[in-house]
């Protein structure tokens, strides 16, 4: 970040009180100063003053009428009173004006509680009510989509909402209809409120205008238990607080970290805990037997379990992938688990498209973001995944100061202005070396070529951050040399990665990968296989057993034809998960794995953020943390000891980290190995180039059995061309089978006219159509398309 | 005290809609004078000097306020409010539908004053045919070199776009007007910041009423002297009043400023009906508390007005005679302002509403002393509590026509109806 | 969008420096077209200036002289503010509402006619007054308007909110 600057601080007296506050700053919050409160409900401190609900008038001397402290800045010397009988009886008059034609439904009210007009109606309200009016009336119980059912008749009109629906998530759905006392909250022609974002607004509303589905009649607040922790989502690692009772999870709720989340979450982070009550839901462990799964228990699975591994690992032919969904303290049991008890380096955490989740140099924070001039992103959808982070992209460029560059096979639908470069497969590293040519010759030019035009734009930034997908070695290697170049050139400059699980870049640096251990150094002897590897050589029977422990590469892993063949034939598969997957259903043996709710640690976000999140609740009985499998694991294989308690294996990762290591040259940190490059692929006669894109509801695992999620979850499906929709004579809803070089897929087609020609958009990690059936291990893949049924056939 | 007319000169007897008409009795002799003659700061000077002051309703000196705008080489923007809506108020139709070249001289050299490239003239939805009037002056204007590039070869270039309104009485309010010009929802602006820095398209604007603009032509070409010398010392000029109600002649008046009221109402404006006595005036609007019989000595100027606890305004002299229903005159004002809030803020958005079901409920013959009570009080929580001046509007009549007439209030309880109304059933 | 609504569209865009003022003029031309305010247009318009259609509806919601549902050819907008009620606008409208079979906002059932009570219309010197298809009509008497009535019966205008 750059130095704040210097800000004059003036003199105000509130109540008496004098103190120094920034100029400039406004009354409400110089108030806070004091711990005084003034009451608000249109003031959000993450919104621009609006000044409508006028409950925050305050008296200002020298000044004839009464005040709002919400938009009124301090000057230097100014007196303020905020409780006079003058202030007072206005308080009085705002709140007896809302309770008009409030229903008072309080009893039934899931807000009630934690409800600003109840709260200020008791603090502030008038003593006696003099309201006899009948109330007006107004819709109640609508429905605004799949997450939110809006009471316009609670409604105060402060119109949080559709500012947050403005300002903040910029999508502009949320509206305010008509005029006058007739004034509506509402979506146009009562169409779905179907924001990444809806479930903010039901916490900014402050009253029980807006409320959760998924919570409606659910609890009271005040018997709720609160449990401060970290979403694991994906790798934005987002702060949330657990809502609980009766050992249950009712809700999540924001808790804010400016420097990660800004106080906002996402819906699927919101929402995604409901699978923990699903039927889906693995209560105990299993293993297969007479064709079917038979329950046993925990010690049973994990002796049997333990033998098999321990056999393995005696002949050399072993391999562990996973812990990219494990806590940092799990993940850095699970190399210890590989590298002591198993005594192999086989282990790794990539299990998707992704080759590394921690820039080696430049690593960039999320803050950057805020005060950068050029946002680069390259393969890295953010709006899918990872919507906190690119709320902040949003936010930047609709400041006017930033500007968003994206670069990539296909365009997404971005909310922001896009500076859009398309690339060929395997370009990136060429574009981004131009780029940096481009940038020290000075070559910049609007509107010339894309290199010319960014190089431009690149010319008057102060700051840039590049966004990576964390996809493709040389790019990596490229984006690094760019931004090399750039801070040479005198800019701020510095990478963000996006993981493609939620804790990525934990176990990387936990040692998760099969040529560094903890702490990112690189290990002692040769360097164990890679996921890809590993799936070649059981594929091939050169494997004798696999453990898999939160992963689901059945799904994930670019070649699903390969995973699948692997995980079938390999003589003993081990699998920990909280759902059976698509990988746990080849199992011999399922760990019914806790989830996040249920057992405390830490997690790593993207930027390397290390953040601790605590138990909000008990798991089932045979349930099982990670860390307690594979302490399980390790006494069943006789073959050494791990604990599984969190604060000693977090001493332990702490201890190993902070040893010296082994540092590439420039003190960057070692990148896992890689094997296997993007070659270009050879794409058949009428057949198109697959290009897989990601979705915030699709996955596979717990996301695919959530109730809470459910309803926003897409179907299957594959967008063309227009024109080559025309060609293959097929209709938007058309029903297509795809068929690559190893299998095959049926899904719904789409039409979109940011298709490029001769490719095909597949919604990636769908269990009813994995779309990577249709790729090779280094992602890419090539389809022939057969209509099976028209659009109208279909629907049908 | 009668004046020689001004704006409305030649009204009724000549077509000032046609350009050579315009012309002929002196027209654009001013813009010829102010763009070959003086400087754009010469003009500002000569308007500040005449101490003309806006005409819209708020009375703010219209120099003083072109004196606001930043010299900082952003584009800057004169807006002229033609969305006359004040209840009562009919006199900018009037002018834009009789005199639009007068309105355009006065456009273009306002326009001058301020070096605003371009004037956009908020049009309320409603008038239709002064819009269309408006238009084909404008189409001529241009084919005479009188807006347009380098207008009478003076180097000064202006472009002038009529936009109509789309039915909304705040869109005459200035932040509102400017919302509602981008294509948003006409609701008012938090100020600051104020138009002179942050206006139409967060550029630097002046919003001025069609009268006002339409004065300044006169003062470039009389001088600011002679304006000046016409009326009140402290609101100097001539201003056309907007008489209706109760009056055997309502219509418009063009009068100098501080004329008394009963002079406006009982000669100019004919006098009530044989027999019939004043009961009630709104002398500024809709949004103005009423004077009463006792108080028609009153000079119609904007602080002698101010002084008597009411406004000046747009200069609306509403009328109402002892036959009127106090009740039922402050109903049609409160249910004009439930009407026409923009409902962001509580206070007139729920207060309005409920105000108006209350005096609804009272004229209906259904109303009880606690509403009476109420009304006693409400504007204490109404008034000075909004973001615009609309909520301070909703509260004056009713108050004070309350407070001068309460019996006939507390009747309208009592009898469970209205008493004059029962009387003249009873007469009849 | 029909290319002459995107001609009509792009003209009034260029009146302004911004593309989003052009917005009511554009709907107020789509109105004039279609009878009211369709959801095409409002699709339309949100294209032309570059917002989403909910910006649209929000916006064509606060104006009164928008009708986003259809309306009868003839537009009847009567004034009942103070003025107009000093010269006998309630008994005007209550003739009308009986004469016409309907209460404020609602369209006669033939379709033909909406029937509206409006604010201050700017002519209360000839009170009462009402307008008809935005054309003022002044002094209106309940004789006068049941004959008028007749006038209007017969014809049939272009639109009934004329966009200019």
């Amino acid at each position: 970040m750059s130095p704040e600057k210097a800000v004059r601080e003036v003199s105000v007296t509130i109540d008496g009180n004098t103190f120094a506050v920034p100029e400039g700053t406004l009354v409400v919050e110089a108030a806070k100063h004091l711990g005084t409160q003034i009451p608000v409900y249109c003031y959000h401190p993450k919104l621009e003053p609006a000044g409508l609900c006028r409950i925050c008038l305050v008296e200002i001397e020298k000044m004839p009428k009464l005040q709002i402290a919400c938009a009124t800045r301090v000057a230097d010397g100014m007196v303020v009173h905020t409780s006079s009988a003058k202030v007072a009886e206005a308080r009085r008059g705002v709140l007896e004006f809302l309770l008009l034609n409030h229903p008072l439904d309080c009893p039934v009210c899931d807000k009630g509680g934690e409800c600003e007009l109840q709260d200020f109606t008791m603090s502030y309200g008038p003593g006696e009510s003099r309201l006899t009016e009948p109330k007006l009336h107004k819709p109640k119980l609508v429905d605004l989509g799949p997450t939110i059912v809006l009471d316009e008749e609670r409604c105060i009109l402060c119109r949080r909402c559709t500012r947050f629906d403005d300002e903040i998530a910029q999508e502009r759905t949320l509206i305010v209809e008509d005029r006058g006392f007739k004034s509506l909250i509402s979506t146009r022609n009562g169409g779905a409120y179907a924001s990444y974002f809806s479930g903010n607004t039901t916490e900014i509303c402050p009253v029980g205008a807006l409320t959760s589905k998924a919570y409606r009649f659910r609890s009271r607040p005040w018997d709720l238990n609160h449990t401060d922790s970290v979403c694991t989502q994906c790798s934005v690692g987002c702060n949330y607080r657990v809502d609980t009772r009766f050992g249950r999870v009712m809700r999540t709720f924001t808790r804010e970290n400016p420097a990660v989340d800004d106080g906002w979450i996402c819906d699927r982070g919101r929402y995604t805990f409901n699978y923990l009550y699903a039927p889906e839901r693995l209560r105990a462990p299993s293993i297969k037997r007479d064709g079917g799964r038979v329950d046993v228990t925990f010690a049973e699975a994990a002796v049997l379990a333990g033998s098999k591994l321990a056999e393995a690992a005696a002949r050399g032919r072993v391999g562990v992938i996973g812990g990219g969904r494990l806590s940092d303290e799990e993940a850095y049991a699970l190399q210890r688990f590989a590298r002591e008890v198993l005594g192999t380096n086989n282990i790794d955490y990539r299990t998707h498209a992704q080759v590394y989740a921690s820039p080696s140099r430049f690593g960039a924070r999320l803050t950057d973001i805020d005060d950068a001039s050029v946002i680069l992103a390259f393969g890295a959808v953010t709006p899918e995944l990872a919507p906190i982070l690119d709320l902040r992209i949003r936010r930047a460029v609709a400041r006017g100061h930033a500007k968003f560059v994206y670069m990539g096979p296909y365009r997404p639908a971005f909310t922001i202005e896009t500076r859009y470069v398309k690339l060929q497969r395997g370009t990136l590293p060429k574009e981004l070396d131009d780029l940096g040519d481009a940038v020290r010759r000075g070559a910049g030019q609007p509107g010339g070529s894309d290199v010319a035009t960014i190089a431009s734009d690149i010319a008057a930034a102060k700051k840039i951050v590049a966004i990576h997908s964390g996809e493709d070695a040389p790019s990596a290697d490229a984006i690094e040399r760019l931004v090399e170049t750039l801070q040479q050139s005198g800019r701020d400059a510095g990478i963000l990665v996006v993981g493609a699980t939620g804790n990525a870049r934990g176990a990387e640096a936990a040692g998760c990968v099969p040529n560094l251990g903890p702490g990112y150094a690189p290990v002692s002897g040769e360097p164990g296989m890679t996921t890809d590897q590993m799936l070649a050589a059981a594929a091939d029977g050169r494997l004798d057993a696999l453990f898999v422990i939160g992963a689901n590469p059945a799904l994930t892993f670019p070649d699903g034809a390969l995973a699948r063949r692997a995980l079938k034939r390999v003589p003993f598969l081990a699998v920990a998960d909280q759902v059976m997957t698509e990988t746990a259903s080849y199992a011999h043996i399922v760990f019914a794995a806790a989830s996040f709710a249920e057992k405390r640690g830490h997690t790593t976000n993207l930027e390397g953020i290390r953040q601790a999140f605590a138990a909000a609740v008990e798991s089932p009985l045979e349930v099982r943390t990670d860390a307690q499998i594979i302490g399980a694991l390790t006494l069943a294989t006789r073959r050494g000891s791990i604990g599984d308690d969190p604060t000693t294996l977090f001493a332990e990762l702490n201890a190993a980290e902070s040893a010296p290591r082994a540092k590439t040259g420039g003190g960057a940190l070692a990148r896992p190995v890689v094997t296997g490059a993007s070659a270009p692929i050879a794409v058949p006669d009428g057949a198109l180039t697959v290009i897989p894109i990601p979705h915030l509801y699709a996955g596979g695992g717990a996301a695919a059995h959530d109730p809470g999620t459910k309803p926003m979850r897409p179907e299957p499906y594959a967008v063309f061309s227009p024109s080559d929709a025309r060609r293959l004579s097929l209709d938007e809803g058309a029903r297509v089978k795809l068929s690559g070089a190893s299998g095959s897929i049926e899904v719904s087609a789409r039409i979109a006219q940011q298709v490029p020609d001769g490719s095909v958009l597949v919604l990636a990690e769908m269990p009813e159509a994995p779309h990577n059936l249709l790729l090779d291990a280094s992602g890419g893949g090539w389809a022939n398309v057969e209509v099976i049924a028209g659009a109208a056939e279909a629907a049908g | 005290m009668p004046i020689e007319p001004v704006l409305t000169k030649g009204f009724g007897s000549l077509d000032l809609t046609d350009l050579a008409v315009y012309r002929s009795v002196g027209g654009f002799a001013a813009l010829t004078k102010a763009l070959r003659e003086m400087t754009p700061d010469g003009v500002v000077a000569e308007v500040m000097a005449s101490n003309l002051r806006g005409r819209g309703g708020a009375g703010f000196p219209t120099g003083k306020k072109w004196s606001f705008l930043p010299k900082d080489g952003r584009p800057r923007y004169l807006v002229c409010n033609s969305d006359e809506a004040e209840a009562g108020t009919f006199k900018d139709r009037m002018l834009l539908e009789n005199s639009p070249f007068n309105l355009i001289e006065g456009l273009v050299i306002s326009a001058y004053a301020v070096n605003a490239k371009r004037v956009f003239i908020y049009i309320r939805g409603e008038f239709l045919a002064g819009y269309r009037i408006f238009q084909k002056a404008l189409a001529q204007a241009y084919d005479a070199g009188l807006v347009g590039a380098d207008i009478l070869g003076s180097g000064y270039s202006v472009e002038i776009v009529p936009h109509r309104g789309a039915g909304a009485y705040i869109c005459g309010e200035e932040t509102a007007q400017l919302n509602s010009l981008e294509g948003k929802r006409g609701e008012p602006r938090l100020k600051p910041p104020f138009p002179a820095n942050a206006g139409l398209y967060g550029m630097p604007t002046v919003v001025n009423n069609v009268e006002t603009l339409m004065y300044v032509p006169h003062i470039i070409e009389r001088g600011a002297k002679w304006f000046a010398s016409i009326g009140a010392e402290k609101s100097p000029g001539p201003k056309v009043i907007s008489v209706s109600g109760h009056v055997m002649r309502p219509g418009n008046y063009e009068v100098p400023l501080g004329i008394p009221m009963r002079e406006l109402v009982m000669e100019l404006a004919g006098g009530l009906r044989p027999g019939r006595r004043v009961k009630a005036i709104q002398p500024g609007g809709g949004s103005s508390a009423a004077i009463f019989e006792e108080d028609l000595d009153v000079a119609c100027d904007f602080d002698s007005l101010a002084a008597k606890g009411t406004m000046l305004g747009s200069g609306a002299v509403t009328v109402m005679d002892d036959t009127a229903c106090m009740v039922r005159c402050a109903l049609t004002i409160n249910r004009f302002f439930e009407t026409e809030s923009c409902g962001q803020c509580t206070p007139c958005r729920e207060g309005g509403q409920w105000v108006h079901r209350m005096v609804a409920r009272l004229e209906a013959g259904e109303g009880s002393e606690s509403d009476l009570k109420i009304l006693t009080t409400i504007n204490r929580t109404i008034t000075g509590t909004n973001l615009c001046v609309l909520g301070d509007s909703i509260m004056p009549f009713l108050s004070s026509v309350y407070k001068h007439f309460p019996e006939e209030f507390h009747d309208h309880v009592r009898l469970a109806g209205c008493p004059l109304h029962a009387r003249s059933e009873s007469a009849a | 969008m029909t290319p002459q609504r995107e001609r009509r569209g792009a003209e009034l865009v260029a009146k302004y420096p911004e593309a989003r003022s052009a917005l009511v003029p554009f709907l107020q031309y789509c109105q004039a077209e279609d009878g009211y305010v369709t959801d095409q247009a409002i699709a339309d318009a949100a294209e032309l200036v570059g917002i989403t259609p909910a910006e649209v509806e929000s916006t064509a919601s606060f104006y009164s002289l928008l009708f986003r549902h259809p309306i009868g050819k003839h537009v009847i907008q009567v004034c009942r503010t103070l003025g107009c009620m000093l010269g006998g606008a309630d008994e005007l409208r209550e003739h009308i509402r009986t004469r016409l079979g309907v209460e404020n906002l609602e369209t006669t059932a033939d379709g033909a006619i909406t029937y509206e009570e409006v604010e201050c219309l700017a002519a209360c010197d000839r009170a009462p007054v009402l307008q008809h298809n935005l054309e003022f009509v002044y002094n209106v008497t309940p004789e006068k308007f049941d004959s008028l009535l007749e006038t209007w019966r017969r014809e049939s205008p272009a639109a009934a909110l004329p966009a200019e």
